[in-house]
């Protein structure tokens, strides 16, 4: 079994993308998304008004690290710095969002939809060789263990 | 309001041209539809271009080819709605009293630019994951299957029947017959799609000649077909999870085209549709309400999409198998819609249809049902 050792590395290692992962005060990474305080919609990436209710205070909030595998697919041709093949699903997380992100530590015969999943932030090598920080899926027995 | 005809159509054959550009093949779409509206050149006071990848001024890269300097030219940009867009724009100026006559037309040259599949748009966060064109179809595949209980040899059978219509039409990049064993046999793209179930990289050019009904009635243009709505819409930011099986973007602009046309969904005779995957005609004929939902592929098993069935869907070949050079695409299938009212189709003409649909749309990017959408209805 797989275990996260690179969690204390993470503090001050950037995103892959600007503003969409953050580590906290307890050393783990969270994918950040908006919330809207009026209305309570989480969105990611965050934004700067709320398309429900307009409100234009969004906090910037950590999302939940589970949820639930609403679709996936098995990637065979992609861009060059991919390599194939890997999974990709969208998850549905605990606070009502939708992200899609590549699924690591299960077998392609034992996915269905509907199953629980746990973000994983963890370093990779960027575009320019340094380390990024970025995220992955793996089932929520993985890492939470067997209940 | 003023009325819009559409009076002439052109287009080049969609292909790979390594050895020509999008302007050139601009150019010649531009002078065949000038040529099959039989008209003055000089008659066109504006023109509009979309395209989503060649760069500045593409349109009066155009228009200095064909001779045509010093009107008002418009260049759009749309993702896979960039012609479509560029023939409402046109529209709307006729409309406004602003134009008589304008040339519209959608132009790409994608095999310059991409090898394979397209990404999401540049910098979201879905293409850094490594969330592909074919992954966001091939997801909402495996969910559509599975909500409603078919196989994935049902959903290949879009692709069987697209790239048999697309033998039969001269312009169409790929001439081939395929069977289903074919489809389910070629190489995996992003499961379930196979190669034979994604549109091409694709190069090409299509053209439209928009006129006034005043103008029409002036000049005698006996094959003119009315462009009885243009519509456009963008997709809404989703605020919670929704589901993947259904368009409401693709439903809401067909409800703004059906009711400035005056028709509904049942009055279509037939439609060109958005199938840049075999996945996307059903999820675009459901949200077009040409279908019920869920019910499309057993339709289609049926024959009932045929180019002799009930209701044609993409006589053309689709973009599975006439090809799609993005912002080319929502032009072409205009003038497949003029060429089929016409009862111009050759081989793949379907019995005396008298209103037709194109229906396009484009762009993807995290929490956002899709960018752009346009349903035109076209009227003989």
């Amino acid at each position: 079994m797989t275990t996260t050792s690179a969690e204390t590395s993470l503090a001050g290692v950037p995103p892959f993308v600007p503003g969409t992962l953050e580590v906290g005060p307890d050393g783990r990474g969270h994918l950040v998304g908006g919330r809207c305080p009026e209305c309570a919609a989480f969105y990611f990436p965050a934004r700067s008004v709320c398309s429900r209710c307009l409100c234009g205070d969004l906090e910037r909030v950590p999302l939940c690290s589970s949820g639930s595998l609403y679709t996936y697919t098995v990637i065979h041709q992609s861009l060059p710095q991919f390599e194939t093949p890997y999974i990709l699903g969208y998850v549905d997380l605990d606070d009502n969002v939708r992200v899609a992100g590549q699924l690591v530590d299960v077998e392609v015969d034992s996915l269905e939809l509907g199953m629980r999943l746990t973000t994983q932030v963890e370093p990779r090598e960027g575009a320019d060789g340094e380390q990024v920080l970025w995220f992955r899926f793996r089932p929520a027995a993985a890492t939470e263990g067997e209940e | 309001m003023t009325e819009v005809y559409a009076v002439g159509v052109g287009m080049t054959r969609f292909g790979k041209y390594p050895d020509r550009d999008a302007f050139d093949l601009g150019a010649e779409a531009s002078l065949a539809a000038i040529k099959d509206a039989g008209i003055d050149p000089r008659a066109i006071d504006g023109a509009y271009f979309g395209h989503v990848y060649q760069g500045m001024n593409a349109g009066q890269r155009v228009t200095g080819h064909i001779g045509i300097s010093g009107i008002p030219v418009t260049n759009v940009e749309n993702v896979c709605s960039s012609g479509a867009t560029a023939i409402r724009e046109a529209s709307l100026a006729i409309r406004a009293g602003e134009h008589d006559v304008v040339l519209a037309v959608g132009l790409e040259h994608l095999s310059s630019k991409f090898k394979g599949a397209l990404a999401p748009e540049e910098g979201d966060i879905e293409g850094a994951v490594g969330l592909t064109m074919p992954g966001v179809y091939a997801m909402r595949a495996r969910r559509y299957l599975t909500d409603f209980g078919l196989t994935h040899a049902q959903l290949a059978m879009v692709s069987v029947k697209n790239k048999a219509n697309a033998a039969m039409n001269p312009v169409a990049m790929y001439h081939k017959i395929v069977s289903l064993e074919e489809v389910l046999a070629s190489r995996p793209i992003a499961e379930p799609l196979n190669l034979m179930e994604c549109s091409p990289v694709s190069d090409g050019a299509a053209a439209v000649i928009l006129m006034s009904g005043e103008k029409a009635r002036q000049l005698g243009m006996g094959r003119a077909v009315r462009l009885a709505a243009s519509s456009l819409r963008s997709g809404t930011v989703e605020s919670e999870p929704s589901s993947m099986t259904f368009e409401p973007l693709t439903r809401a602009t067909a409800n703004a085209a059906y009711e400035v046309a005056g028709i509904g969904p049942e009055d279509v005779d037939f439609a060109e549709v958005h199938d840049c995957f075999s996945i996307a005609e059903a999820l675009r004929v459901e949200g077009l309400g040409l279908f019920e939902q869920g019910t499309y592929l057993l339709a289609v098993g049926r024959g009932e999409a045929n180019i002799n069935g009930r209701l044609p869907i993409n006589p053309s070949g689709g973009l599975l198998g006439k090809g799609h050079p993005l912002g080319a695409t929502g032009a072409a299938q205009v003038v497949e819609v003029v060429r089929q009212l016409r009862g111009e189709a050759g081989s793949r003409q379907i019995d005396s249809p008298s209103i037709g649909v194109a229906h396009c749309r484009g762009g993807k990017a995290a929490g956002v049902e899709g960018a752009a959408c346009t349903v035109q209805i076209l009227v003989r």
